[in-house]
């Protein structure tokens, strides 16, 4: 028996232009602060999991779990509710103020999912309650079967990131501060997240200590030919079309189904999926490249470095060198947070306003997908886990 | 397999929209084989869509990018790149992303090196600042043909990938953009735009809005939009449409009384990974920024067919019907 313990609290997350906006999220513990998006929830395929969920904030809240069925709470199966005849919550909830919740279910299949609040979720999924599941297939090991579908699903994988996205319209968040009205109509979003994050703080680490409510960085990081697993969720109330450089990523599986149908495999690659609110895609990126050894076969004269445009920003992802693994001369007075010679390709929204913070560019819904020389990276880099809740 | 070089400079220009009015672009223009001294005239000359890159699998590129700076805005030096959308097996420096690779300052000059390793339909474009320079018009169609076609078995026959069921007997491209008019006067006149207010009033297919869309290629009179989206084939034919899209915004494409065989998205066959058939039969093709679509339709009984936006209002030009993104197949008895 897994449990989650989840608390509803309310927040301030940061944009990288300074802005610093009021949101609502779950928490992992009572003493830890609300965190965009909510703690990862890891969990095994047909093993029994409780959620319980503590209500900080002044208006109901729930868990709604998209994907899971027989979900209960206490031995009845969750229900709409309403309040003077209106519908206000996809399924029970914890009432305001310290109301509590415990929602029990099976998953019986593997996959990726959503969980995000069912109370009011118009305004309660764009304010921040959301999160992401992974169910791990039967077998799993960690050591010896990583799939995401189980043995013999032809989905194995070496690492892999959990990537969701949503959008923030500063105005909502304000008009809950104020408790003022807010059309959810009229929304319109400045800010386009990967992990609660915009670019570029998505491409900073895991934990970054200025970044307490938004914990998860969004790079991905891996070896040449390694399989990397990405897992999708569209979170937020628009699509976007995601756009990997490098190469097409395999489709293997979309909301929480394998694509196959018995033998007939129905997987397939593309190089730009259109995430739509709430779907989930699961997909295997391998960077097979050309340009591998030091004794590249790719033919390249690099003009002298005075003839191009490096770092224009005064930064670059760049090494200065056309090989992997090699670091070359960069122009002096730029910042090269190139570590030993790794590719950076972009990972983005190809509706390019969403790549930027409330207009400028870089920002918003973007990240880098990053081929370390083989042998450099930690195995422990690219490995999913529960974070420990505490009470 | 070939050597192919090619040169583009980047610059910028004006578009006309049917309604009379006139737009600022940033674009590519083709200066392949251009003598040195004159490359300088082409300042100005971007053309929307940029030229047409088409080589084989298998086939070495050499493409220059020269900056030829922007005469319009001369206090603007913008470096630019070329970006080969969807490639696979990309080393980063030629990868056209200026924050992980270089880029290429007024004046100057740099060689993407390319070895496309499968057939499709992509894109090209710069990646500079790429909210602007994406929606100011520097992008471009990108096709690669089947090693197929060089099978001395199937002379003279097209394929759309390596693979006999996606033959056909001809092809067009439909690459899709909008306007918003008001970042581009903005660029124009040296001031900046909110790019989270993006709201087009123009919707185009290669470059021109409807009723440009069905005039001929290198219409005189649009000389900086030189592609045509007129289609025209007998009964019975065979016609690939190669849907890309450059816009911001989603479309979805329909035909009057056409439906679409989707053979290939993103430049890959609609096939499994054992060689299942996963083509699809569609009424409508709805296709994101940074997606292409292969479909193949099957020309009807003789007579005119429009191949529309089913979001309808986007058949406009600036608020007016019908315009924008919108064109006509005509179909001949044999
Ligand atoms: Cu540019
Ligand atoms: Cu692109």
């Amino acid at each position: 028996m897994a449990v989650i313990n989840l608390w509803a609290k309310q927040g301030y997350m940061s944009t990288p232009d300074g802005q610093s906006i009021y949101f609502w999220g779950y928490s992992k513990g009572a003493a830890e602060p609300a965190q965009l998006p909510g703690p990862p929830i890891i969990v095994k395929q047909g093993e029994a999991v409780t959620i319980n969920l503590t209500n900080n904030l002044p208006e109901p809240v729930s868990v709604f779990l998209p994907g899971q069925t027989g979900v209960k709470v206490g031995s009845q199966f969750v229900k709409p509710q309403y309040s003077g005849g209106n519908l206000i919550s996809f399924v029970n909830y914890a009432s305001s103020n310290g109301g509590t919740v415990s929602y029990t279910f099976t998953p019986t299949r593997p996959g990726t999912y959503i969980y995000e609040s069912g109370t009011n979720p118009h305004k309660q999924v764009l304010l921040g309650l959301y999160g992401g599941i992974v169910v791990r297939p039967e077998d799993y090991d960690e050591n010896t079967s990583r799939t995401a579908y189980g043995s013999g699903t032809d989905t194995e994988f070496d690492r892999e990131y959990l990537i969701i996205f949503s959008e923030i319209d500063p105005s909502l968040h304000q008009a809950v501060i104020e408790g003022k009205p807010y059309m959810i109509s009229k929304h319109h979003p400045r800010y386009w997240t990967m992990n609660g994050r915009c670019a570029p703080d998505t491409m900073l680490p895991d934990n970054a200590p200025y970044l307490p409510s938004q914990p998860y960085g969004a790079m991905v990081m891996a070896e040449p030919t390694e399989k990397v697993l990405i897992r999708y969720i569209g979170a937020g109330i628009d699509s976007h079309p995601l756009h990997p450089h490098g190469n097409h990523t395999r489709i293997i599986a979309m909301d929480g189904r394998l694509l196959k149908n018995g033998a007939r495999d129905r997987s397939f690659k593309r190089f730009t999926v259109l995430v739509g609110p709430g779907q989930t895609y699961d997909q295997i990126f391998q960077w097979t490249g050309l340009g591998y050894t030091l004794d590249n076969p790719i033919p390249t004269i690099i003009p002298n470095r005075r003839n191009l445009g490096i770092g224009e920003a005064g930064w670059t992802m760049w090494s200065g060198s056309p090989y992997l693994g090699e670091k070359g001369e960069i122009p002096e007075g730029v910042v090269s947070f190139n570590e030993v010679g790794e590719y950076h390709f972009m990972l983005h929204s190809h509706s390019e306003p969403k790549i930027t913070n409330w207009g400028a560019f870089p920002g918003g819904m973007m990240t880098m997908i990053s081929i370390y020389p083989t042998g450099f990276l930690s195995p422990d880099v690219g490995v999913l886990s529960q974070p420990v809740g505490k009470e | 397999m070939a050597v192919i070089k090619k040169r583009y400079g980047a610059t910028d220009g004006w578009i006309n929209m049917p309604d009379g009015t006139v737009h600022y672009i940033f674009g590519f223009c083709d200066i392949t084989d251009v003598p040195e001294n004159e490359v300088f005239s082409y300042r100005g000359k971007a053309t929307l869509l940029a030229p047409l890159l088409e080589v084989y699998e298998g086939d070495e590129i050499y493409l220059t990018l020269t900056n030829l700076g922007f005469p319009q805005r001369p206090d603007l030096d913008d470096t630019h790149t070329i970006h080969w959308h969807g490639f696979p097996n990309q080393i980063s420096l030629w990868d056209g992303v200026p924050e992980a690779s270089i880029s290429v300052p007024v004046g100057r000059n740099f060689e993407y090196y390319y070895e496309p390793l499968d057939p499709g339909t992509y894109m090209y474009h710069c990646h500079f600042e790429p909210v602007e320079h994406i929606q100011m018009g520097m992008v471009g169609p990108l096709i690669v043909r089947p090693l197929i076609e060089k099978d001395p078995d199937y002379t003279g026959r097209k394929f759309a990938y390596n693979d006999i069921s996606t033959e056909y007997d001809r092809e067009a491209i439909i690459f899709v953009t909008e306007m918003d008019a008001r970042p581009h006067h903005l660029v124009a006149n040296v001031q900046v735009f909110d790019w989270t207010d993006y709201c087009p009033q123009y919707w185009m297919i290669n470059g021109r809005a409807y009723p440009d869309t069905v005039k001929p290629p290198n219409d005189p009179s649009f000389p900086s939009q030189p592609y045509s989206a007129y289609i025209e084939g007998f009964t019975d034919e065979k016609v690939l449409l190669r849907f890309v899209n450059l816009g911001f915004e989603n479309h979805s494409i329909q035909i009057t009384g056409i439906p679409f065989k989707v053979i290939g998205l993103d430049a890959k066959q609609l096939k499994g990974l054992n060689g299942e058939d996963l083509s699809q039969w569609r009424n409508a093709v709805y296709v994101a920024p940074g997606q292409t679509v292969d479909a193949i339709i099957t020309l009807p009984d003789a007579g005119k067919y429009i191949l529309y936006n089913r979001s309808l209002q986007r058949n406009t030009n600036n608020g007016i019907p019908s315009g924008g993104m919108m064109t006509e197949i005509n179909v001949l008895e044999v």
